[in-house]
């Protein structure tokens, strides 16, 4: 378990600091200012990893991770305001970018495979996710609207 | 894993790499064009997934390195989801009044069924179309259909196709799809905020990035919504699929290609 904790922290560490990279390059915001945030962020992470480790339910740790985000950030939450003010800092994009980067590296595997798939298929799972986003954005319209949210 | 986990971070190359990849992705910046009234946008993370991918083929990148890149993606996924959590946080009460809105939109999946399977059918796929249309093939799904239906069978040999195709794909799709449909189309970029959540991170990621990067404006309430909706298909998809996806697609599918057998039957 110390051994996991440590090599989290150290793979989350490294990511970070890619992000904050990317932080500074695209949006302009230097790695001092968002490295507060950076660190909140890798905490949180954290500690979900170990709750997913250590409690028997079997969610995923994201669900975890997401939970005491918000827990942190709620206004009913005291000095809640400083971590949001820090995690403003870290862009939401600058954090999919390095995602989607080592997202490329690992598919590179299956590109053969994916190469093999035959038009048809193509056509088809384009559909898919086509219909499931449509689907998905037609129901939430409707009950937005009927909410009067939009 | 853990094995595997182990020395992961002192590959310096490939970290060095994929920092390179990210600096020239953001150099690059945002740039959109116009489709008609549509509008799509190239963002940095497009660049970087495509970099990503081409570099797998050149010497730079070994196949022990694309192989170390996975826990990293769960990891970034895991910092994402933390960042998530920090943006609905103090919009609590927001997101618990779209409730509603959050939960009947899960639903949604059943579009694929509707639009996909007669697709399917139409160009001569047979049970495969069943394990290709049921769902958005991500983990859970396809571990479904195996379960059900075997590794060997037709229905497991499309839900794994179907997969394929999402996890090289699918980012970039979503990417490309989600700012072009919600500037195209009269629903409201919330709606598609809330339908970019899949199930997928890095899907989640690419769709809500590319509404972010359409509506800048509405960038806290569209992570908000894409982040909430994700957990929500996280924890629900598998039962979706199981008790309503499944069944449906399979009723569907059996009226669809008996239909089709009578037509043949009577043009004969």
């Amino acid at each position: 378990m110390l051994k996991n904790i440590q090599e989290w922290t150290l793979l989350l560490s490294i990511f970070g600091i890619v992000t904050l990279f990317g932080n500074w390059f695209g949006y302009d915001i230097t790695p001092l200012s968002a490295l507060p945030g950076m660190i909140v962020l890798i905490l949180i992470s954290l500690l979900g990893l170990v709750t997913q480790k250590i409690l028997p339910f079997k969610l995923p740790s994201v669900a975890y991770i997401a939970i005491y985000g918000i827990l942190i950030s709620m206004p009913w939450t005291p000095s809640s305001e400083y971590i949001v003010a820090w995690t403003t800092e870290v862009e939401l994009l600058a954090l999919t970018t390095p995602i989607l980067a080592y997202a490329g590296i690992a598919i590179g595997r299956s590109w053969t495979d994916f190469m093999k798939l035959g038009w048809k298929t193509i056509v088809v799972a384009s559909f898919v996710l086509l219909g499931t986003f449509l689907g998905s954005a037609i129901i939430a319209e409707i009950v937005l609207r009927m909410q009067g949210i939009i | 894993m853990s094995d595997q986990l182990r020395n992961i971070w002192k590959d310096w190359r490939l970290h060095i790499t994929v920092l390179l990849i990210v600096i020239g992705a953001e150099w690059i910046g945002t740039h959109e064009f116009q489709i008609g009234p549509g509008v799509v946008m190239l963002l940095p993370m497009l660049y970087a997934i495509i970099i990503g991918i081409m570099l797998y083929f050149t010497p730079v990148i070994s196949e022990k390195q694309s192989e170390k890149s996975e826990p990293l993606i769960v990891l970034g996924v895991s910092l994402l989801l933390a960042k998530i959590g920090v943006v609905v946080g103090p919009d609590l009460p927001d997101i618990i009044a779209a409730g509603p809105a959050l939960l009947l939109q899960e639903l949604g999946n059943l579009g694929t069924i509707l639009i996909a399977l007669p697709v399917a059918i139409f160009l001569g796929l047979k049970r495969e179309a069943i394990g290709m249309t049921h769902s958005v093939a991500r983990e859970p799904n396809v571990g479904l259909i195996m379960d059900k239906f075997g590794f060997g069978s037709p229905e497991g040999r499309g839900v794994m196709a179907v997969y394929i195709f999402g996890t090289v794909f699918g980012a970039i799709f979503m990417g490309l799809i989600a700012g072009f449909l919600a500037t195209l189309t009269p629903l409201d970029p919330l709606s598609f905020a809330m339908a970019s959540g899949i199930g997928s991170g890095s899907m989640m990621a690419a769709a809500s990035g590319s509404l972010i990067g359409a509506f800048p404006e509405l960038e806290n309430q569209i992570i908000a919504y894409a982040g909430a909706s994700n957990l929500l298909s996280l924890s629900t998809g598998l039962y979706v699929s199981l008790f309503i996806a499944l069944p449906l697609t399979e009723k569907l599918y059996r009226l669809m290609t008996k239909n089709k057998f009578h037509d043949e039957n009577g043009v004969k």
